[in-house]
């Protein structure tokens, strides 16, 4: 029951994440995100015993929720960037596609997960879902921070839905999926700040030099 | 032993790079580090053709996985040995500064280092993680020359193939939930795969591949998703144009070709056949338009990726010994010719200072050595008789008509028709002419000279006939997709 509570939980900050305006509020959505995880991986860990569910959940709160909105926050700070996040669609019609997009993954995962418990439906849906809306963040947004962020929300319904099947996957493999995390946004850091000093700006719609 | 040495030597190169402050013995050390690592692979396919190669459960190499590191070994050496001439004018221009070598062998190392790790590694998970390491050791080699395009290239890069990798991520995860699910494991290591996909839920299996199909597909340059490719073969610097075109794109389909085999073990190879056969088709159309109103030299060659990795894609599609065996000669084939025609439009492009086809005139005259070199390569690229892509092409397509798929015979004769003429067309204008006056009659270092020599003799000779060593590897390569 708590994990499903959780679940929602991380579905609505999502939906508040597409729907958000400012740069910052997306970054603390992201926040919130990743706490919501670290509590539901901290609750699998309790109810299974085991020691290395308890060791990514301390990964989740350290690298996601705790050290990546800060490196972030640091990056809109000392580039002194505009807070508005350049919205493609606007708040509603955001919320509205939203909506269509969790009904298509409910329908998605009904037919993928046809013959599996409703518990099991329910994840697949709602981590897709959260994948779905890390992709939207990515197209209908213009500035290179929404891509990255875009990226880590798919990444999160990524991992929610790796550590629900059956008390996560190969350990090795899921520290190969931090240390590729934490790396990534390093590197998509050290490009934005390239960007940002040879353009002036970190607005990914105007990177059109090349074509065809 | 070999595994764990050719995974040594790049990683040594690498730190080597950062320590040894003359670019000349970086240079050597490098030259002669992926010597000993082509051999090595050489010795790794020989022994992996027979029994396949294992080490802890954690390393594992079989005919496939040696082919494809056979294949970026070789590249290897040949881009490590261009790389000297080419930073050097490089550094004499002022494009780069001589601190900049050191970072450049550093990142050229990292990024062999992962390529060989994709082979290298048993558990699907771990394939995962190199692969993406490959974007982001890569993402600052195109970007490395920091001008406002590279850094553009390189930005798109990194994002559309990092989402590519989080939906190869979410394939990965589906499989692992059916092979725990329903098929009781507790490993990602496709060497266990084959044993439990019997057991494993179709359903999930279909949508695991096709997400697969799609994250990686977007690596290995796949139409529609290719749109990243054209920037950053355009604006790396020359010889890493030539690995991520050659052999990057490769070890993404080496990727999908080990998820496929366990789908094919449930499901019949039908499913993965008709996705593959898609969007090989689709690839070859895409690359035609593009091929034909291309300007950019480099673009033009990125493009024609596309298309290679198309055709590859269309012979494993249509499947069989001899569809197999065509797609994993075109491999080897189009590496080979596509790092010989990458070098000499590197040479061109130092010389002319310019990427733009329609301002280069009369090539041919102003450097003859590698104006000849790029007029053969040209024609063996477009597929023309008697060089080495030809005959891969001719497999694919008797394999096609054999298997009765007359309709993607004729699509492939049509594309592949229309880009002989388009490439034909755009070369020719180049490098025949008169030369513009006032430019000098260039001679080209000897070791480039010898690496085109090396590349062109390897793509007329196995126009004729395909070494006897090279046909043993691609055998246990096809050995190990047919399961024989």
């Amino acid at each position: 029951m708590i994990i499903e509570l959780l679940m929602f939980a991380m579905l609505f900050v999502t939906f508040a994440m597409i729907t958000a305006k400012r740069i910052n509020a997306v970054i603390n959505g992201f926040m919130w995100q990743s706490l919501l995880l670290f509590a539901a991986m901290l609750r699998l860990a309790v109810a299974s015993g085991n020691t290395e569910l308890y060791i990514l959940a301390a990964l989740v709160l350290a690298v996601k929720a705790v050290f990546i909105p800060y490196y972030l926050r640091k990056i809109t700070a000392e580039m002194n960037v505009s807070q508005n996040m350049g919205l493609i669609l606007n708040p509603f019609l955001s919320l509205l596609s939203g909506i269509a997009l969790t009904y298509l993954c409910y329908r998605f995962a009904g037919y993928v997960f046809s013959a599996q418990a409703p518990a099991d439906k329910l994840m697949l849906t709602i981590s897709v879902s959260v994948i779905a809306f890390g992709l939207f963040l990515m197209v209908f947004r213009m500035k290179a921070l929404s891509q990255i962020i875009g990226l880590l929300v798919m990444e999160n319904g990524t991992f929610l839905l790796a550590s629900w099947t059956s008390g996560g996957m190969p350990f090795i493999v899921e520290l190969a999926v931090f240390f590729d995390l934490f790396v990534l946004v390093i590197i998509v850091g050290t490009f934005i700040y390239r960007i940002n000093k040879l353009f002036t700006h970190i607005d990914v719609s105007k990177l059109t030099d090349l074509k065809g | 032993m070999e595994i764990l040495l050719i995974l040594a030597i790049p990683l040594a190169l690498s730190l080597a790079a950062l320590a040894v402050k003359k670019t000349r013995t970086i240079e050597a050390l490098n030259i002669a580090g992926y010597a000993a690592a082509f051999l090595l692979s050489v010795s790794l396919a020989d022994k992996a053709a027979d029994a396949r190669v294992n080490l802890w459960d954690f390393f594992c190499v079989d005919g496939l996985s040696a082919y494809f590191i056979f294949i970026v070994a070789l590249i290897d050496l040949a881009c490590a040995i261009y790389s000297m001439s080419y930073l050097e004018s490089d550094l004499a221009d002022g494009h780069i500064s001589p601190a900049k070598t050191g970072f450049y062998y550093f990142l050229f190392n990292i990024f062999s280092l992962s390529m060989f790790f994709v082979g290298a590694v048993n558990s699907l998970g771990l394939v995962w993680l190199a692969i993406e390491m490959t974007t982001l050791t890569s993402a600052f080699l195109v970007g490395f020359y920091n001008s406002k395009r590279s850094v553009e290239a390189a930005w798109k890069y990194i994002i559309l193939c990092s989402v590519g990798i989080t939906l190869a991520l979410l394939g990965t995860v589906l499989l692992y939930y059916t092979a725990s699910v329903h098929g009781g494991l507790r490993t990602l290591n496709w060497t266990d795969m084959a044993a439990a996909a019997p057991l494993m839920d179709p359903k999930i299996l279909k949508i695991a591949f096709l997400f697969i199909l799609v994250g990686y597909g977007t690596k290995a340059g796949l139409a529609p998703m290719h749109a990243w490719l054209p920037d950053a073969h355009s604006q790396a610097p020359t010889p890493v144009s030539a690995l991520l075109s050659a052999v990057l794109l490769k070890t993404a389909i080496y990727a999908i070709l080990r998820f496929a085999m366990i789908v094919n073990s449930t499901l019949g190879p039908a499913y993965t056949s008709n996705l593959l056969l898609f969007f090989g088709l689709l690839s070859l159309a895409v690359s035609a338009g593009f091929i034909l109103v291309q300007k950019d030299i480099k673009r033009l060659l990125a493009y024609s990726s596309v298309e290679h990795i198309g055709i590859i894609c269309v012979g494993l599609g249509i499947g069989g010994p001899a569809g197999l065996f065509g797609a994993f000669l075109h491999v080897f084939n189009h590496a080979v010719t596509k790092t010989l025609m990458f070098f000499g439009a590197g040479n061109i492009i130092k010389h002319y200072k310019t990427r733009n086809m329609h301002s280069m005139k009369g090539v041919l005259a102003a450097m003859p050595f590698t104006g000849a070199a790029v007029m053969l390569g040209a024609f063996a690229l477009a597929g023309s008789v008697p060089f080495s892509v030809f005959i891969s092409e001719l497999y694919i397509l008797l394999a096609a008509v054999t298997a009765g798929k007359y309709w993607a015979a004729g699509i492939f004769l049509l594309f592949v028709a229309i880009i002989f003429g388009a490439l034909i067309h755009h070369f020719s204008k180049a490098l025949f002419g008169r030369k513009p006056d006032g430019l000098p009659v260039k001679t080209e270092p000897l070791s480039v000279k010898l690496v085109l020599l090396a590349l062109l003799g390897l793509m007329a000779f196995m126009g004729f006939s395909t070494p006897g060593l090279l046909a043993r590897f691609i055998n246990a390569a096809v050995a190990v997709m047919t399961g024989v």
